[in-house]
């Protein structure tokens, strides 16, 4: 790839991967952190997290072999978006418990807040990614 | 009135003129010190008073507005009670001119002080739910009226109003002792957080799902001397000069001495109305004592006749209190020189008017539990009665009780603080022939009552280490702060990490029906006692891994059971005085609870009682009673069936941050106050289940806290209040056991076991002695990790919030609660095939549900046809809609775009 020749949808998209990439680690870190509070499907969640991953690097290899808006990115960066989401999603939903009781009758759980914070983190990450994925869809990979 | 518009429930609405300076003053500075409606204690707490410099920053001449207003001031001190957080010792923000959080601020008094400058009369409100430090108020000329008002709600303060002017005559007793400095309390000696020294290297069981911090512990070296007990029983002995009372240790208000008066404010029980009363017994009280002669239950009763007259020139009513005193030797069975036996309320007498009152007090409640007592049949500890002299008497509050009674053993009045009133004491002499020693030995139930709780004393485990407060010595073993504590007893640190039942994989169960087809419904059992056969034919059809469901998933969403004819429901509500759903909440017009728009009581959220300190200040059972009926009510309106409370833990300290949803430190007008209610809202069909049962002292590290005491303690305080709530002797008839259908249990342990797991404490004296019945939860996803021994100790169920759609989204596998179970296991449906005392407990635990669903208003949604059918709402279809339109426009979006491209890119060619 010649770096000359990218445009702002390859460096958006570089920006989802190290997104997806820590989101996915803090997920794990999240869900380690405590064994009582670990998310019951992990390892669905970290395939999903790196299987996006990996899709968004081929959307951002892809336009250099076949063109901007190639149908090859287009479904790449679609199913990424749809695993990021996923994975957000379904980590949101197993914390919803956990983060109604740090902000009502379980404020004193520190492990509670620590987990808390590191999935906000997470989410924080993966929903910026989605961002950058759906911004970039709208724009050039490579300069023509 | 049409309608009301709220300004009725202000000082104004009730006729009162409000001064407006400082009105938009306070306004103006709650921009600053903002105060939520449900304030929590803080650990190191500040009440956020201004100072009056702040005061005269908003408005510099503030004091020229009082000429008009110059007839009363009235100050308002105030601290929060709320769930999860106490107040600790020395935990007050620095700079405010007070060591301890329940002690007035510097600003605080800087107020009364403006007050006392400027107005002819003072009138201080306290609205808290324990005791603060007032004594130099109580003893301040210029201050001419202090009146506790509690959490008063939404409509209290109109009450207050109408005392305040003299509209009505204040009526109530102190829920609690108000002590000059709470921190002399010998249970603030140990409270708050506390850990064992080697948890780190002993204690292997984690916090669960809540994040609780194991190896917190407490240890009650204060015996059965909570509250009043303490400092009514040390006052006796310094009177008496014996137990070196009077020594300063454990004086916080002197050096050289223990004095009650400098130690205690407001004694428990007191009261003031705007007139006065006199007491006198009409004739001998009337004993009732006989024994079952099958069971050896025993039925033991003093009626008490008191004639109640108004001295006074305006109309009041006020409590009966009788307070009773066991004959104490010295270095025998530890006893409290006054308890409260029972109470009643006379009706509003005019001047001059008489009423007598019976109060029927229930002697078991003034029998001692002693440890030590050999039953001569292997076992040790049951109820005893010492023979000797026996004092009731009648007062305004424990101290005056036992005053009369001080003053009828002709004690040195000259020593006593206040004076007493031999008439309003009894004398009864109680020997083998009238009472045997062990009559209390066996309960109403006919069981044989002995020490089923040895671990929740620290000296069972590791003897000696810990020295419980006597009042042979009170100097001696006032209690030291045990704040070091270390595990080396192996069956301690097992108990601890929650090693406490072997599940077994073997076991021949073959005998245990599961799945049978009786051909009974669940809508059929309405009215069936619960010793009914018909259950046992009922519980047979349930399949095994129906029953684990019921068991498992206790509440508020409850699976259903094909077998049975239930279904999924949703069932309690969790809250004291009230149910906080609101009753506009269903937004489905054609329901038949529907609030039409209209109504303006549409808005109307039911929580609108004053707190549970405020109604057992009453000292009046009627009311109580009234409240049950009236939430009762509402929990039909509601379709809520089964309540978790009301809150029926003991005040063991001020410092509890929780005490607001507690009664009071005293166990009989805890259990009266719990009792009343829960029979009252049972009459329309709505189950109490009173909480945290038991021993949630405080709320620092309550998920995982130990409290450590002598099984007397454990007895005749913390579990008496549960004893009287449970057994409702008063409302037994002969073709009716009566009693509560409900608990929640606690999160804190008692000693070394969780209370969830203690057969001790949940099949021999919740079930065996005092006969409970029903729907015994756990509090939310508590020791779910200890899945196989809550259900052996006779939990009936866990409290999983959250969790609904069973046997679809949500499985006994899929629940995140249950997969992390003690010994690395995880809950599934074979769990137990193999453990036959497992499958029995389960029968039971279910069949208790199960009968508390029936004697409940849940009843009313059932009948042959009773299924679930999926209704389609306009929010779901708009839901569904929204979904699809989502969809259909992503796919014409991306057809469109691959469309466009393909377009662009042969343009470029």
């Amino acid at each position: 790839m010649n770096m000359k020749k990218q445009g702002l949808a390859f460096y958006l998209n570089v920006l989802a991967v190290i997104l997806g990439i820590v989101g996915v680690i803090l997920t794990v870190v999240s869900s380690t952190m405590t064994t009582d509070n670990a998310l019951s499907n992990l390892p669905v969640l970290v395939i999903a997290g790196i299987v996006g991953i990996i899709l968004v690097c081929i959307a951002i290899y892809a336009p250099n072999r076949w063109g901007n808006h190639d149908p090859v990115s287009f479904i790449s960066v679609v199913a990424a978006i749809a695993l990021y989401s996923y994975l957000f999603g379904a980590a949101v939903s197993q914390r919803i418990m956990l983060i109604a009781g740090l902000f009502s009758y379980n404020s004193g759980n520190t492990a509670g807040w620590s987990i808390f914070y590191v999935s906000v983190a997470a989410w924080v990450c993966l929903i910026v990614g989605i961002l950058f994925l759906i911004v970039g869809s709208f724009l050039k990979s490579v300069k023509e | 009135m049409e309608a009301w518009n709220g300004d009725e429930f202000e000082f104004e609405g009730a006729g009162y003129n409000l001064n407006q300076t400082m009105i938009d003053i306070y306004d103006k500075l709650n921009e600053t010190y903002n105060h939520a409606t449900n304030e929590n204690p803080e650990e190191v707490y500040d009440p956020g008073e201004p100072s009056i410099s702040e005061i005269e920053g908003i408005n510099s001449s503030y004091k020229d507005s009082f000429a008009q207003y110059g007839d009363a001031a009235i100050v308002v001190i105030s601290r929060p009670s709320a769930e999860s957080k106490d107040y600790l010792p020395g935990g007050i923000k620095e700079g405010l001119g007070a060591e301890e959080p329940l002690a007035l601020t510097t600003n605080e008094r800087d107020i009364i002080e403006v007050a006392k400058e400027s107005f002819d009369k003072v009138i201080v409100l306290v609205n808290t739910a324990t005791a603060v430090e007032i004594g130099d108020l109580k003893n301040d000329p210029e201050i001419d009226a202090i009146l506790w008002i509690g959490f008063p709600g939404c409509y209290g303060m109109l009450g207050v109003a109408d005392v305040l002017c003299g509209r009505t005559s204040p009526s109530g007793g102190l829920f609690d002792i108000f002590p000059t400095y709470n921190m002399s309390a010998p249970a603030m000696q140990n409270m708050g957080k506390m850990y064992y020294t080697n948890t780190a290297e002993e204690i292997t069981r984690t916090g669960g799902v809540l994040g609780f911090v194991p190896g917190a512990y407490t240890i009650e070296a204060e015996s059965i001397y909570v509250g009043y007990r303490y400092y009514e029983t040390r006052y006796y002995d310094s009177v008496a000069g014996t137990g070196n009372a009077s020594d300063p240790t454990g004086a916080y208000a002197s050096t050289t001495e223990w004095n009650y008066d400098n130690e205690v404010a407001y004694g428990f029980g007191y009261g003031l109305s705007y007139t006065t009363f006199s007491f006198e017994f009409e004739g001998e009280p009337v004993f009732d004592i006989t024994v079952d002669p099958e069971t050896g239950a025993p039925n033991a009763y003093a009626t008490f006749n008191v004639k109640v007259t108004n001295t006074g020139d305006v109309a009041g009513k006020t409590p009966v209190q009788i307070y009773g005193q066991a004959p104490y030797t010295p270095g025998g069975v530890e006893k409290s020189a006054i308890q409260l036996l029972n109470f009643e309320k006379t009706e509003v007498l005019n001047p001059g008017a008489s009423e007598v009152v019976s109060v029927k007090v229930d002697l078991q409640y003034i029998a001692s539990y002693d440890e030590t007592y050999d039953n001569g049949d292997g076992t040790t500890g049951t109820y005893i009665m010492d023979p000797g002299d026996y004092y009731f008497s009648v007062g305004n509050g424990a101290h005056d009780a036992l005053n009369h009674i001080m003053a009828a053993q002709g004690m040195d009045a000259s020593k006593m603080s206040g004076t007493g009133n031999a008439a309003q004491a009894y004398k009864k002499t109680i020997d083998e022939d009238f009472i045997s020693k062990t009559l209390f030995s066996v309960s109403k139930t006919g069981y044989k009552i002995s020490n089923q709780l040895p671990y929740a004393d620290w000296n069972y485990y590791q003897p000696g280490e810990v020295t419980y407060l006597t009042r042979t010595d009170w100097a001696g073993t006032f209690p030291q702060t045990y704040d070091a504590m270390t595990l080396t007893n192996e069956e301690l640190i097992n108990n601890l990490n929650g090693y406490t039942y072997e599940l077994q994989t073997d076991d021949d169960t073959s005998s245990i029906v599961w799945g049978e087809d009786n051909g009974i419904q669940f809508y059929e059992m309405y009215g069936v006692p619960y010793d009914d056969p018909k259950w046992d034919d009922l519980l047979d059809q349930l399949t095994l891994e129906e029953a684990m469901y019921i068991f498992s998933f206790g509440g508020p969403s409850i699976p259903g059971a094909e077998s049975i004819g239930t279904v999924e429901t949703y069932m309690t509500e969790n809250a004291g005085n009230g149910i906080a759903v609101a009753l506009n909440a269903s937004k489905d017009p054609t329901a038949p609870w529907a609030i039409p728009a209209e109504d303006p009581n549409g808005n109307w959220h039911p929580q609108v009682f004053g707190n549970a300190p405020l109604g057992a200040s009453t000292f009046n059972p009627e009311l109580m009673r009234e409240l049950g009926e009236f939430t009762g009510i509402e929990s039909l309106f509601t379709g809520i069936n089964i309540l978790w409370g009301p809150g029926l833990n003991t005040h063991r300290h001020a410092y509890n941050g929780r005490n607001g949803e507690y009664y009071s430190e005293d166990p009989v007008l805890s259990g009266v106050a719990a009792m009343e209610f829960a029979i009252g809202a049972l009459d329309y069909g709505l189950v109490a289940a009173p909480k945290h049962f038991a021993f949630n002292d405080q709320e620092s590290e309550r998920g995982g806290v130990s409290p450590y005491m002598t099984e007397q303690r454990a007895r005749e305080v913390e579990l008496r209040a549960y004893q009287i709530a449970f057994e409702a002797t008063k409302y037994d008839t002969e073709d009716y056991d009566a009693g509560m259908r409900g608990l929640m249990t606690s999160f804190s342990k008692i000693g070394s076991i969780e209370c969830t797991t203690s057969e001790g404490l949940m099949t021999e004296i919740l079930a065996n002695e005092w006969g409970f019945i029903g729907y015994a939860v756990t509090d939310i996803y508590d020791d779910v990790d200890l899945w196989a021994a809550v259900l052996n100790s006779g939990t009936t169920c866990f409290d999983t919030r959250g969790q609904s759609g069973f046997y679809d989204q949500t499985t006994l596998e899929s629940s995140n609660l249950f997969r992390n179970l003690i010994g690395g296991m995880s809950l599934n449906a074979n769990l137990i095939d193999g453990d036959a005392n497992l499958q029995l407990k389960l029968k039971e635990a279910v069949h208790k549900n199960i009968y508390a669903w029936s004697v409940s208003h849940l009843m009313n949604r059932y009948n042959a046809t009773t299924h679930i059918e999926s209704q389609m709402t306009w929010w779901r279809a708009t839901y569904y809609g929204l979904m699809g339109v989502s969809a259909a426009l992503m796919v014409v979006g991306a057809v469109m775009y691959v469309v466009s491209s393909k377009g662009k890119k042969k343009e470029e060619k």
